[in-house]
Protein backbone atom coordinates (compact mmCIF):
# COMPACT_ATOMS: atom_id res chain seq x y z
CA UNK A 1 0.00 0.00 0.00
CA UNK A 2 2.73 2.61 1.06
CA UNK A 3 5.74 2.35 -1.23
CA UNK A 4 7.47 5.80 -0.34
CA UNK A 5 7.29 8.35 2.46
CA UNK A 6 5.28 11.10 0.30
CA UNK A 7 2.71 8.24 -0.11
CA UNK A 8 2.44 7.86 3.90
CA UNK A 9 2.27 11.55 4.16
CA UNK A 10 -0.05 11.38 1.29
CA UNK A 11 -2.27 9.17 3.45
CA UNK A 12 -1.50 10.85 6.99
CA UNK A 13 -3.25 14.39 5.23
CA UNK A 14 -6.07 12.58 3.27
CA UNK A 15 -7.54 10.71 5.98
CA UNK A 16 -9.35 11.46 9.06
CA UNK A 17 -7.58 8.38 10.72
CA UNK A 18 -4.46 6.45 9.71
CA UNK A 19 -3.57 4.05 12.25
CA UNK A 20 0.13 1.65 10.77
CA UNK A 21 1.49 -1.56 12.20
CA UNK A 22 -0.73 -1.31 15.24
CA UNK A 23 0.29 -4.16 17.62
CA UNK A 24 -1.30 -4.89 20.89
CA UNK A 25 -0.14 -7.14 23.48
CA UNK A 26 -2.01 -8.17 26.52
CA UNK A 27 1.05 -9.90 28.53
CA UNK A 28 2.02 -12.70 25.61
CA UNK A 29 -1.69 -12.84 23.88
CA UNK A 30 -0.95 -10.97 20.33
CA UNK A 31 -4.41 -9.63 20.42
CA UNK A 32 -3.62 -6.99 17.03
CA UNK A 33 -0.34 -8.29 14.78
CA UNK A 34 0.58 -5.40 12.65
CA UNK A 35 -2.74 -4.27 11.30
CA UNK A 36 -3.17 -1.33 9.03
CA UNK A 37 -6.54 0.76 8.69
CA UNK A 38 -7.60 4.34 7.92
CA UNK A 39 -10.23 6.19 7.79
CA UNK A 40 -11.40 9.40 4.90
CA UNK A 41 -12.77 12.32 6.13
CA UNK A 42 -16.71 12.20 5.97
CA UNK A 43 -16.33 8.36 4.99
CA UNK A 44 -18.41 5.38 7.14
CA UNK A 45 -16.22 2.26 7.47
CA UNK A 46 -17.74 -0.79 8.16
CA UNK A 47 -15.31 -2.73 10.42
CA UNK A 48 -16.33 -6.53 10.28
CA UNK A 49 -14.86 -9.50 11.55
CA UNK A 50 -16.02 -12.73 13.54
CA UNK A 51 -16.51 -12.29 17.41
CA UNK A 52 -12.52 -11.98 18.65
CA UNK A 53 -10.91 -10.82 15.33
CA UNK A 54 -9.43 -7.87 17.05
CA UNK A 55 -11.96 -5.48 16.03
CA UNK A 56 -13.00 -3.78 19.26
CA UNK A 57 -9.17 -4.08 20.39
CA UNK A 58 -8.51 -1.90 17.33
CA UNK A 59 -11.11 1.16 18.05
CA UNK A 60 -10.09 0.90 21.76
CA UNK A 61 -6.36 1.38 20.54
CA UNK A 62 -7.40 4.48 18.87
CA UNK A 63 -9.59 5.97 21.39
CA UNK A 64 -6.86 5.56 24.02
CA UNK A 65 -8.07 3.11 25.82
CA UNK A 66 -5.69 0.20 25.56
CA UNK A 67 -1.42 1.52 24.58
CA UNK A 68 -0.62 -0.03 21.83
CA UNK A 69 2.75 -2.00 22.06
CA UNK A 70 3.96 -1.04 18.60
CA UNK A 71 2.66 1.23 15.65
CA UNK A 72 1.58 4.90 14.51
CA UNK A 73 -1.43 6.49 15.27
CA UNK A 74 -1.91 9.50 13.71
CA UNK A 75 -5.60 11.22 13.68
CA UNK A 76 -6.83 15.12 11.79
CA UNK A 77 -2.71 15.47 10.00
CA UNK A 78 -1.16 14.81 13.29
CA UNK A 79 0.50 11.98 15.56
CA UNK A 80 -1.68 11.25 17.84
CA UNK A 81 -0.57 9.68 20.97
CA UNK A 82 -3.77 9.61 23.46
CA UNK A 83 -2.46 8.43 27.13
CA UNK A 84 -6.04 8.28 28.05
CA UNK A 85 -9.78 8.28 26.19
CA UNK A 86 -9.93 11.84 28.15
CA UNK A 87 -7.51 12.64 25.20
CA UNK A 88 -9.15 10.95 22.44
CA UNK A 89 -12.58 12.95 23.07
CA UNK A 90 -10.68 16.17 23.36
CA UNK A 91 -9.39 15.50 19.75
CA UNK A 92 -12.69 14.51 18.69
CA UNK A 93 -12.95 10.76 19.32
CA UNK A 94 -16.47 9.69 20.06
CA UNK A 95 -17.29 6.45 20.78
CA UNK A 96 -20.67 4.35 21.79
CA UNK A 97 -19.60 1.10 23.06
CA UNK A 98 -22.28 -2.03 23.37
CA UNK A 99 -21.36 -2.58 27.06
CA UNK A 100 -19.71 0.48 28.28
CA UNK A 101 -21.38 3.64 26.88
CA UNK A 102 -23.79 4.58 29.40
CA UNK A 103 -24.11 4.65 33.83
CA UNK A 104 -27.50 3.05 34.34
CA UNK A 105 -28.53 4.32 37.14
CA UNK A 106 -27.15 8.10 36.27
CA UNK A 107 -29.71 10.33 34.38
CA UNK A 108 -30.13 11.00 30.96
CA UNK A 109 -28.49 14.51 31.17
CA UNK A 110 -25.54 13.28 33.95
CA UNK A 111 -24.96 10.52 31.08
CA UNK A 112 -24.82 13.15 27.92
CA UNK A 113 -22.23 15.13 30.01
CA UNK A 114 -20.65 12.71 32.09
CA UNK A 115 -16.13 13.57 31.96
CA UNK A 116 -17.38 16.96 30.20
CA UNK A 117 -19.56 18.91 33.09
CA UNK A 118 -20.84 22.22 32.83
CA UNK A 119 -19.91 24.39 35.79
CA UNK A 120 -20.94 27.92 36.83
CA UNK A 121 -19.84 29.66 39.61
CA UNK A 122 -21.32 30.18 43.43
CA UNK A 123 -19.36 32.21 45.66
CA UNK A 124 -16.06 30.55 44.86
CA UNK A 125 -16.82 26.98 44.39
CA UNK A 126 -17.66 25.68 41.08
CA UNK A 127 -21.16 24.05 40.71
CA UNK A 128 -22.53 21.31 38.41
CA UNK A 129 -24.93 23.85 35.53
CA UNK A 130 -27.58 20.94 36.05
CA UNK A 131 -30.69 23.63 34.14
CA UNK A 132 -27.56 24.08 31.24
CA UNK A 133 -27.30 19.94 31.45
CA UNK A 134 -30.70 19.55 31.26
CA UNK A 135 -31.90 21.86 28.43
CA UNK A 136 -28.96 21.03 25.87
CA UNK A 137 -29.63 17.48 26.43
CA UNK A 138 -33.20 17.72 26.13
CA UNK A 139 -32.58 19.82 22.87
CA UNK A 140 -29.65 17.59 21.52
CA UNK A 141 -31.87 14.38 22.04
CA UNK A 142 -34.72 15.98 20.42
CA UNK A 143 -32.59 16.65 17.37
CA UNK A 144 -31.81 12.80 17.06
CA UNK A 145 -35.60 12.21 17.20
CA UNK A 146 -35.14 11.02 20.66
CA UNK A 147 -38.76 11.29 21.70
CA UNK A 148 -41.38 9.58 24.43
CA UNK A 149 -38.99 11.08 27.40
CA UNK A 150 -40.16 12.23 30.67
CA UNK A 151 -37.37 14.29 31.81
CA UNK A 152 -33.66 14.59 31.93
CA UNK A 153 -33.47 13.48 35.34
CA UNK A 154 -34.80 9.78 34.26
CA UNK A 155 -31.97 7.36 34.76
CA UNK A 156 -30.80 5.58 31.61
CA UNK A 157 -31.85 2.05 32.33
CA UNK A 158 -35.45 1.98 31.12
CA UNK A 159 -34.10 2.88 27.75
CA UNK A 160 -34.17 0.83 24.80
CA UNK A 161 -31.07 -0.01 23.08
CA UNK A 162 -31.44 2.66 20.32
CA UNK A 163 -32.28 5.12 22.94
CA UNK A 164 -29.11 4.26 24.29
CA UNK A 165 -27.29 4.86 20.97
CA UNK A 166 -29.24 7.97 19.97
CA UNK A 167 -27.82 9.75 22.94
CA UNK A 168 -24.26 8.90 22.46
CA UNK A 169 -24.59 10.21 18.67
CA UNK A 170 -26.43 13.27 19.77
CA UNK A 171 -23.37 13.83 22.29
CA UNK A 172 -21.23 13.28 19.15
CA UNK A 173 -23.24 16.13 17.74
CA UNK A 174 -23.35 18.34 20.39
CA UNK A 175 -19.74 17.91 21.53
CA UNK A 176 -18.53 18.72 17.27
CA UNK A 177 -17.27 14.96 17.46
CA UNK A 178 -14.85 14.62 13.99
CA UNK A 179 -15.13 11.07 14.22
CA UNK A 180 -17.89 8.61 15.57
CA UNK A 181 -17.20 5.03 16.51
CA UNK A 182 -19.96 2.55 16.95
CA UNK A 183 -19.48 -0.72 18.60
CA UNK A 184 -22.35 -3.49 17.37
CA UNK A 185 -24.85 -0.44 16.86
CA UNK A 186 -27.60 -2.86 16.19
CA UNK A 187 -27.03 -5.48 17.69
CA UNK A 188 -30.10 -6.14 19.93
CA UNK A 189 -32.23 -3.67 18.37
CA UNK A 190 -35.65 -4.31 16.82
CA UNK A 191 -36.31 -3.23 12.93
CA UNK A 192 -37.57 0.01 13.35
CA UNK A 193 -34.98 0.73 15.96
CA UNK A 194 -31.72 -0.14 13.94
CA UNK A 195 -33.60 2.03 10.72
CA UNK A 196 -33.22 4.57 12.89
CA UNK A 197 -29.87 4.06 13.95
CA UNK A 198 -28.85 3.82 10.34
CA UNK A 199 -30.33 6.62 9.56
CA UNK A 200 -28.67 8.75 12.22
CA UNK A 201 -25.11 7.42 10.75
CA UNK A 202 -26.27 8.51 7.86
CA UNK A 203 -27.58 12.22 8.66
CA UNK A 204 -24.12 12.04 11.08
CA UNK A 205 -21.98 11.62 7.49
CA UNK A 206 -24.09 14.13 5.96
CA UNK A 207 -22.95 16.63 8.48
CA UNK A 208 -19.47 16.15 8.00
CA UNK A 209 -18.39 13.19 10.72
CA UNK A 210 -16.11 10.39 9.93
CA UNK A 211 -18.06 6.95 11.46
CA UNK A 212 -16.38 3.58 12.13
CA UNK A 213 -19.66 0.89 12.49
CA UNK A 214 -18.38 -2.28 14.54
CA UNK A 215 -20.03 -5.44 13.46
CA UNK A 216 -20.17 -9.05 12.61
CA UNK A 217 -23.38 -8.73 10.66
CA UNK A 218 -22.99 -7.67 7.19
CA UNK A 219 -26.26 -7.63 5.84
CA UNK A 220 -26.98 -4.11 8.95
CA UNK A 221 -23.87 -2.08 7.94
CA UNK A 222 -24.12 -2.97 4.02
CA UNK A 223 -26.14 0.21 3.17
CA UNK A 224 -24.48 2.71 5.18
CA UNK A 225 -20.74 2.23 5.01
CA UNK A 226 -18.63 3.39 1.99
CA UNK A 227 -16.12 0.56 2.82
CA UNK A 228 -15.76 -2.56 4.58
CA UNK A 229 -12.35 -3.36 6.53
CA UNK A 230 -12.43 -7.27 7.51
CA UNK A 231 -10.18 -8.52 10.52
CA UNK A 232 -9.34 -11.93 11.42
CA UNK A 233 -6.95 -13.31 14.19
CA UNK A 234 -5.43 -9.79 14.77
CA UNK A 235 -4.51 -9.13 11.26
CA UNK A 236 -5.87 -7.57 7.85
CA UNK A 237 -7.75 -9.60 5.30
CA UNK A 238 -9.56 -7.33 3.53
CA UNK A 239 -10.13 -4.15 2.70
CA UNK A 240 -13.21 -3.96 -0.04
CA UNK A 241 -15.35 -0.92 -1.29
CA UNK A 242 -19.16 -1.35 -1.31
CA UNK A 243 -19.28 -0.86 -5.22
CA UNK A 244 -16.63 -3.40 -5.46
CA UNK A 245 -18.89 -5.91 -3.71
CA UNK A 246 -22.35 -7.86 -2.05
CA UNK A 247 -23.69 -8.52 1.71
CA UNK A 248 -23.38 -12.44 0.54
CA UNK A 249 -20.22 -11.71 -1.08
CA UNK A 250 -18.95 -9.88 2.09
CA UNK A 251 -20.15 -12.88 4.77
CA UNK A 252 -18.22 -14.98 3.27
CA UNK A 253 -15.21 -12.97 3.05
CA UNK A 254 -16.31 -12.43 7.41
CA UNK A 255 -16.29 -16.09 7.31
CA UNK A 256 -12.64 -16.69 6.12
CA UNK A 257 -13.79 -18.46 2.92
CA UNK A 258 -13.23 -16.16 0.46
CA UNK A 259 -10.53 -13.79 0.04
CA UNK A 260 -10.51 -10.42 -1.49
CA UNK B 1 -57.29 7.21 34.44
CA UNK B 2 -59.12 10.45 35.88
CA UNK B 3 -57.45 13.65 36.64
CA UNK B 4 -57.62 12.52 40.23
CA UNK B 5 -55.44 9.15 40.16
CA UNK B 6 -53.06 10.97 38.15
CA UNK B 7 -52.53 13.69 40.05
CA UNK B 8 -52.06 10.67 43.26
CA UNK B 9 -50.09 8.87 41.33
CA UNK B 10 -47.67 11.60 40.58
CA UNK B 11 -47.24 12.88 44.08
CA UNK B 12 -46.30 9.27 44.84
CA UNK B 13 -44.30 8.75 41.69
CA UNK B 14 -42.30 11.77 43.15
CA UNK B 15 -42.26 10.84 46.67
CA UNK B 16 -40.32 7.35 45.49
CA UNK B 17 -37.76 9.25 43.61
CA UNK B 18 -36.39 10.84 46.93
CA UNK B 19 -33.50 8.52 47.62
CA UNK B 20 -33.92 9.16 51.27
CA UNK B 21 -37.89 8.30 50.78
CA UNK B 22 -37.44 4.55 52.30
CA UNK B 23 -35.20 5.88 55.44
CA UNK B 24 -37.02 8.56 56.32
CA UNK B 25 -40.57 6.66 56.52
CA UNK B 26 -38.65 3.58 58.57
CA UNK B 27 -37.40 6.55 61.01
CA UNK B 28 -40.85 7.79 61.88
CA UNK B 29 -42.53 4.31 62.02
CA UNK B 30 -39.81 3.06 64.50
CA UNK B 31 -39.96 6.67 66.91
CA UNK B 32 -43.97 6.52 66.65
CA UNK B 33 -43.53 3.04 68.17
CA UNK B 34 -41.05 3.92 70.75
CA UNK B 35 -42.82 6.92 71.59
CA UNK B 36 -45.94 4.76 72.15
CA UNK B 37 -43.66 2.56 73.93
CA UNK B 38 -42.10 4.96 76.42
CA UNK B 39 -43.03 8.64 77.69
CA UNK B 40 -39.17 9.73 78.17
CA UNK B 41 -38.40 8.91 74.37
CA UNK B 42 -40.06 11.83 72.93
CA UNK B 43 -38.29 14.14 74.81
CA UNK B 44 -35.78 17.21 74.15
CA UNK B 45 -33.12 15.09 76.38
CA UNK B 46 -33.27 11.99 75.07
CA UNK B 47 -33.44 13.65 71.28
CA UNK B 48 -29.90 14.78 72.43
CA UNK B 49 -28.41 11.74 73.62
CA UNK B 50 -29.75 10.09 70.67
CA UNK B 51 -28.38 12.83 68.80
CA UNK B 52 -24.63 12.60 70.15
CA UNK B 53 -23.98 9.03 69.83
CA UNK B 54 -25.44 9.15 66.10
CA UNK B 55 -23.04 11.88 65.66
CA UNK B 56 -20.06 9.89 66.16
CA UNK B 57 -21.48 6.65 63.98
CA UNK B 58 -22.85 9.45 61.45
CA UNK B 59 -19.63 11.08 60.63
CA UNK B 60 -17.84 8.27 60.08
CA UNK B 61 -21.05 6.99 57.84
CA UNK B 62 -20.97 9.92 55.48
CA UNK B 63 -17.11 9.08 55.16
CA UNK B 64 -18.40 5.32 53.99
CA UNK B 65 -21.13 6.13 51.99
CA UNK B 66 -19.93 8.23 49.62
CA UNK B 67 -16.36 5.47 49.35
CA UNK B 68 -19.79 3.17 49.02
CA UNK B 69 -21.19 5.04 46.16
CA UNK B 70 -17.81 4.92 44.15
CA UNK B 71 -18.01 1.04 44.61
CA UNK B 72 -15.67 -0.11 47.65
CA UNK B 73 -15.74 -0.08 51.56
CA UNK B 74 -13.44 0.43 54.07
CA UNK B 75 -13.64 -1.72 57.35
CA UNK B 76 -10.75 -0.49 58.63
CA UNK B 77 -12.86 3.28 59.82
CA UNK B 78 -13.67 1.33 63.08
CA UNK B 79 -9.84 0.98 63.90
CA UNK B 80 -9.02 4.88 62.72
CA UNK B 81 -11.59 6.16 64.36
CA UNK B 82 -9.39 4.63 68.01
CA UNK B 83 -6.69 5.10 66.06
CA UNK B 84 -6.00 8.85 65.27
CA UNK B 85 -7.56 10.09 68.83
CA UNK B 86 -5.10 8.06 70.80
CA UNK B 87 -2.34 9.28 68.31
CA UNK B 88 -3.43 12.74 69.13
CA UNK B 89 -3.93 11.88 72.89
CA UNK B 90 0.09 10.41 72.94
CA UNK B 91 1.52 13.41 70.93
CA UNK B 92 0.06 15.66 73.06
CA UNK B 93 0.57 14.27 76.16
CA UNK B 94 3.95 14.54 74.96
CA UNK B 95 3.92 18.56 75.01
CA UNK B 96 2.55 18.92 71.16
CA UNK B 97 0.09 21.65 70.95
CA UNK B 98 -3.47 19.97 70.81
CA UNK B 99 -4.48 21.78 67.80
CA UNK B 100 -1.02 20.60 65.81
CA UNK B 101 -1.70 17.18 67.41
CA UNK B 102 -5.10 16.93 66.04
CA UNK B 103 -4.22 17.77 62.67
CA UNK B 104 -0.88 15.19 62.68
CA UNK B 105 -3.26 12.27 63.66
CA UNK B 106 -6.04 13.27 60.60
CA UNK B 107 -2.93 13.56 58.18
CA UNK B 108 -2.30 9.86 59.52
CA UNK B 109 -5.68 8.70 59.54
CA UNK B 110 -5.41 10.18 56.10
CA UNK B 111 -2.01 8.18 54.98
CA UNK B 112 -4.18 4.66 56.44
CA UNK B 113 -6.90 5.61 53.82
CA UNK B 114 -4.26 6.56 51.04
CA UNK B 115 -2.50 2.88 51.99
CA UNK B 116 -6.14 1.41 51.67
CA UNK B 117 -6.62 3.00 48.41
CA UNK B 118 -3.41 2.17 46.78
CA UNK B 119 -3.98 -1.59 47.54
CA UNK B 120 -7.03 -2.02 46.16
CA UNK B 121 -5.98 0.16 42.95
CA UNK B 122 -2.96 -1.25 42.49
CA UNK B 123 -2.85 -4.91 43.72
CA UNK B 124 -6.74 -5.30 42.33
CA UNK B 125 -8.16 -6.98 45.00
CA UNK B 126 -11.58 -6.23 46.66
CA UNK B 127 -11.45 -3.78 49.39
CA UNK B 128 -13.49 -5.20 51.68
CA UNK B 129 -9.74 -7.85 51.72
CA UNK B 130 -7.59 -5.28 52.03
CA UNK B 131 -9.45 -3.03 54.34
CA UNK B 132 -10.40 -6.38 56.87
CA UNK B 133 -6.16 -6.48 56.73
CA UNK B 134 -5.84 -3.03 57.81
CA UNK B 135 -8.84 -3.25 60.38
CA UNK B 136 -7.09 -6.26 61.92
CA UNK B 137 -3.15 -4.35 61.59
CA UNK B 138 -4.45 -1.41 62.95
CA UNK B 139 -6.11 -2.51 66.03
CA UNK B 140 -3.47 -4.75 66.81
CA UNK B 141 -1.02 -2.07 66.84
CA UNK B 142 -2.97 0.12 68.99
CA UNK B 143 -3.59 -2.72 71.70
CA UNK B 144 0.12 -3.54 71.69
CA UNK B 145 1.45 0.18 71.96
CA UNK B 146 -1.42 0.71 74.82
CA UNK B 147 -1.39 -2.20 76.47
CA UNK B 148 -4.84 -2.56 76.05
CA UNK B 149 -5.47 0.26 78.62
CA UNK B 150 -7.25 3.54 77.89
CA UNK B 151 -5.08 6.72 77.79
CA UNK B 152 -6.38 9.82 79.10
CA UNK B 153 -5.41 13.18 77.84
CA UNK B 154 -3.40 14.78 80.51
CA UNK B 155 -2.91 18.33 78.79
CA UNK B 156 -4.84 21.56 79.85
CA UNK B 157 -5.95 22.85 76.90
CA UNK B 158 -9.58 21.05 77.01
CA UNK B 159 -11.15 24.28 75.08
CA UNK B 160 -9.85 22.62 71.93
CA UNK B 161 -11.32 18.79 72.86
CA UNK B 162 -14.73 20.57 73.97
CA UNK B 163 -15.21 22.60 70.77
CA UNK B 164 -14.78 19.08 69.18
CA UNK B 165 -17.33 17.08 71.34
CA UNK B 166 -17.90 19.03 74.63
CA UNK B 167 -21.16 20.50 75.51
CA UNK B 168 -22.16 23.51 73.77
CA UNK B 169 -25.79 24.83 73.72
CA UNK B 170 -29.34 23.25 74.89
CA UNK B 171 -27.19 20.10 76.17
CA UNK B 172 -26.01 19.36 72.71
CA UNK B 173 -22.45 18.60 72.09
CA UNK B 174 -20.18 19.89 68.93
CA UNK B 175 -19.65 16.68 67.45
CA UNK B 176 -23.68 16.86 66.33
CA UNK B 177 -22.35 20.40 64.50
CA UNK B 178 -19.69 19.20 62.99
CA UNK B 179 -22.26 15.76 62.02
CA UNK B 180 -24.44 18.47 60.21
CA UNK B 181 -21.90 20.40 58.85
CA UNK B 182 -19.84 17.00 56.95
CA UNK B 183 -23.54 15.59 55.49
CA UNK B 184 -24.08 19.39 54.22
CA UNK B 185 -20.72 19.47 52.64
CA UNK B 186 -20.60 15.97 51.24
CA UNK B 187 -24.42 15.94 50.09
CA UNK B 188 -23.18 19.26 48.51
CA UNK B 189 -20.36 18.21 46.74
CA UNK B 190 -21.96 14.45 45.58
CA UNK B 191 -25.02 15.80 44.07
CA UNK B 192 -24.07 19.53 42.99
CA UNK B 193 -20.55 18.82 41.50
CA UNK B 194 -18.33 17.84 38.85
CA UNK B 195 -16.39 15.13 41.06
CA UNK B 196 -19.63 14.02 42.73
CA UNK B 197 -20.59 13.35 39.14
CA UNK B 198 -17.66 11.18 38.96
CA UNK B 199 -18.03 9.38 42.07
CA UNK B 200 -21.71 7.95 41.03
CA UNK B 201 -20.03 6.96 37.09
CA UNK B 202 -17.02 5.24 38.89
CA UNK B 203 -19.51 3.37 41.65
CA UNK B 204 -22.05 2.65 38.73
CA UNK B 205 -19.97 1.52 35.79
CA UNK B 206 -15.96 1.75 35.94
CA UNK B 207 -15.23 0.68 33.07
CA UNK B 208 -18.10 3.61 31.28
CA UNK B 209 -16.53 6.07 33.09
CA UNK B 210 -12.74 5.16 32.50
CA UNK B 211 -14.14 5.59 28.57
CA UNK B 212 -15.28 8.74 28.77
CA UNK B 213 -11.80 9.90 30.52
CA UNK B 214 -12.86 10.05 34.05
CA UNK B 215 -9.69 8.90 36.30
CA UNK B 216 -11.31 5.63 37.93
CA UNK B 217 -8.25 4.78 40.45
CA UNK B 218 -8.03 8.65 41.49
CA UNK B 219 -11.48 8.98 42.62
CA UNK B 220 -11.24 5.89 44.48
CA UNK B 221 -7.99 6.60 46.45
CA UNK B 222 -9.56 10.11 46.78
CA UNK B 223 -12.37 8.35 48.52
CA UNK B 224 -10.77 6.05 50.75
CA UNK B 225 -8.25 9.11 52.06
CA UNK B 226 -11.97 10.96 52.98
CA UNK B 227 -13.33 7.77 54.58
CA UNK B 228 -10.92 7.55 56.66
CA UNK B 229 -10.01 11.10 57.63
CA UNK B 230 -13.57 11.20 58.65
CA UNK B 231 -13.55 8.53 60.72
CA UNK B 232 -10.08 10.06 62.43
CA UNK B 233 -12.54 12.97 62.92
CA UNK B 234 -15.44 11.21 65.06
CA UNK B 235 -13.06 9.49 66.80
CA UNK B 236 -11.76 12.93 67.96
CA UNK B 237 -15.18 13.94 68.48
CA UNK B 238 -15.62 11.22 71.08
CA UNK B 239 -11.98 11.58 72.19
CA UNK B 240 -13.30 15.69 72.98
CA UNK B 241 -16.49 13.67 75.03
CA UNK B 242 -14.66 11.81 77.46
CA UNK B 243 -10.90 13.68 77.34
CA UNK B 244 -9.87 9.97 77.16
CA UNK B 245 -9.76 7.15 74.35
CA UNK B 246 -9.79 3.81 74.51
CA UNK B 247 -8.10 1.37 72.41
CA UNK B 248 -11.07 -1.07 71.62
CA UNK B 249 -13.27 1.91 71.12
CA UNK B 250 -15.17 2.01 67.52
CA UNK B 251 -15.25 -1.59 67.37
CA UNK B 252 -18.05 -2.84 65.04
CA UNK B 253 -18.42 1.17 64.25
CA UNK B 254 -17.50 -0.19 60.62
CA UNK B 255 -20.26 -2.46 59.93
CA UNK B 256 -22.50 -0.06 61.47
CA UNK B 257 -21.41 2.48 59.48
CA UNK B 258 -22.02 0.21 56.54
CA UNK B 259 -25.79 -0.31 58.01
CA UNK B 260 -26.35 3.12 58.13
CA UNK B 261 -25.69 3.47 54.47
CA UNK B 262 -27.17 0.77 53.15
CA UNK B 263 -30.55 1.69 55.34
CA UNK B 264 -30.07 5.51 54.10
CA UNK B 265 -30.53 3.83 50.32
CA UNK B 266 -26.65 3.11 49.14
CA UNK B 267 -25.71 0.25 46.82
CA UNK B 268 -23.77 -2.40 48.44
CA UNK B 269 -22.60 -2.57 44.85
CA UNK B 270 -22.00 0.64 44.07
CA UNK B 271 -23.39 3.67 42.00
CA UNK B 272 -26.54 4.69 44.09
CA UNK B 273 -26.96 6.28 47.77
CA UNK B 274 -27.22 9.40 49.87
CA UNK B 275 -25.38 11.35 52.05
CA UNK B 276 -28.72 12.31 53.94
CA UNK B 277 -30.03 9.23 53.90
CA UNK B 278 -26.54 7.86 55.42
CA UNK B 279 -27.34 10.77 58.17
CA UNK B 280 -30.41 9.43 58.88
CA UNK B 281 -29.36 5.52 58.64
CA UNK B 282 -27.16 6.73 61.40
CA UNK B 283 -29.55 8.58 63.29
CA UNK B 284 -32.30 5.51 62.86
CA UNK B 285 -29.61 3.51 64.69
CA UNK B 286 -29.15 5.89 67.61
CA UNK B 287 -33.27 6.31 67.75
CA UNK B 288 -33.33 2.08 68.24
CA UNK B 289 -30.62 1.97 71.00
CA UNK B 290 -32.31 4.46 73.48
CA UNK B 291 -36.12 3.45 72.17
CA UNK B 292 -35.20 -0.46 73.31
CA UNK B 293 -33.59 0.81 76.48
CA UNK B 294 -36.14 2.83 77.31
CA UNK B 295 -38.83 0.50 76.38
CA UNK B 296 -37.45 -1.62 79.34
CA UNK B 297 -35.46 -3.98 76.43
CA UNK B 298 -31.99 -5.39 77.61
CA UNK B 299 -29.76 -3.87 75.52
CA UNK B 300 -28.39 -6.70 73.89
CA UNK B 301 -31.07 -6.96 72.07
CA UNK B 302 -30.10 -3.62 70.19
CA UNK B 303 -28.05 -5.81 67.47
CA UNK B 304 -30.86 -8.08 66.86
CA UNK B 305 -32.65 -5.32 66.07
CA UNK B 306 -30.52 -3.55 63.67
CA UNK B 307 -30.35 -6.79 61.73
CA UNK B 308 -33.77 -6.93 61.12
CA UNK B 309 -34.19 -3.70 60.42
CA UNK B 310 -31.13 -3.50 58.31
CA UNK B 311 -32.41 -6.37 56.16
CA UNK B 312 -36.21 -4.74 55.87
CA UNK B 313 -34.74 -1.45 54.91
CA UNK B 314 -32.80 -3.07 52.08
CA UNK B 315 -35.66 -5.31 50.54
CA UNK B 316 -37.60 -1.83 50.57
CA UNK B 317 -35.01 -0.10 49.54
CA UNK B 318 -34.39 -1.80 46.31
CA UNK B 319 -38.10 -2.60 45.72
CA UNK B 320 -38.08 1.59 45.44
CA UNK B 321 -34.94 1.42 43.36
CA UNK B 322 -35.61 -0.58 40.83
CA UNK B 323 -39.61 0.71 39.90
CA UNK B 324 -37.72 4.23 40.18
CA UNK B 325 -34.38 3.70 39.02
CA UNK B 326 -33.62 0.40 37.16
Amino acid sequence: MIVNDSDKIRMIRENLVYMENIVVKFGKVVALDGVDFYVGRNEVVGLLGDNGAGKSTLIKALNGYHRITEGNIYFDGKHADFNSPKDARDAGIETAYQDLALVNLMSISRNFFLGREPERKFIFFKMLDQKKMDEIAARSLKEVGLKNIRAMQETVSFLSGGERQAIAIGRANYFGAKLLILDEPTAALSVTETEWVLRLVKEAKESGLSVILISHNAYEVFDVADRFVVLQHGKNYANIRRDDTDPEELIEVIAGRLKK
Amino acid sequence: MSDMEKKQFGVLDRLLRVREFGALTGLLMIMAVFTILSNKFLTWDNFISIFTTSSELGIIAIGTCFLMISGEFDLSVGSVFAVAPMLGALLSNAGVPIAIAFVISLIAAGLIGLLNGVIVTQAKIPSFIATLGSMMFFRGVLLAVSGGFPIDYMGKEAGFLNALGGKIFFGMRASGIWFILATIIFSVILNRTKYGNHVFAVGGNAGTAKAVGINVVKVKIINFIIASVLAGLAGFTMFGRFHSIDPTAGQLLELEAIASSVIGGALLTGGYGSIVGAFIGAFLIGVLRSGLILAGAPAYWYQAFIGVILVISVIVNTKIRKAVAG
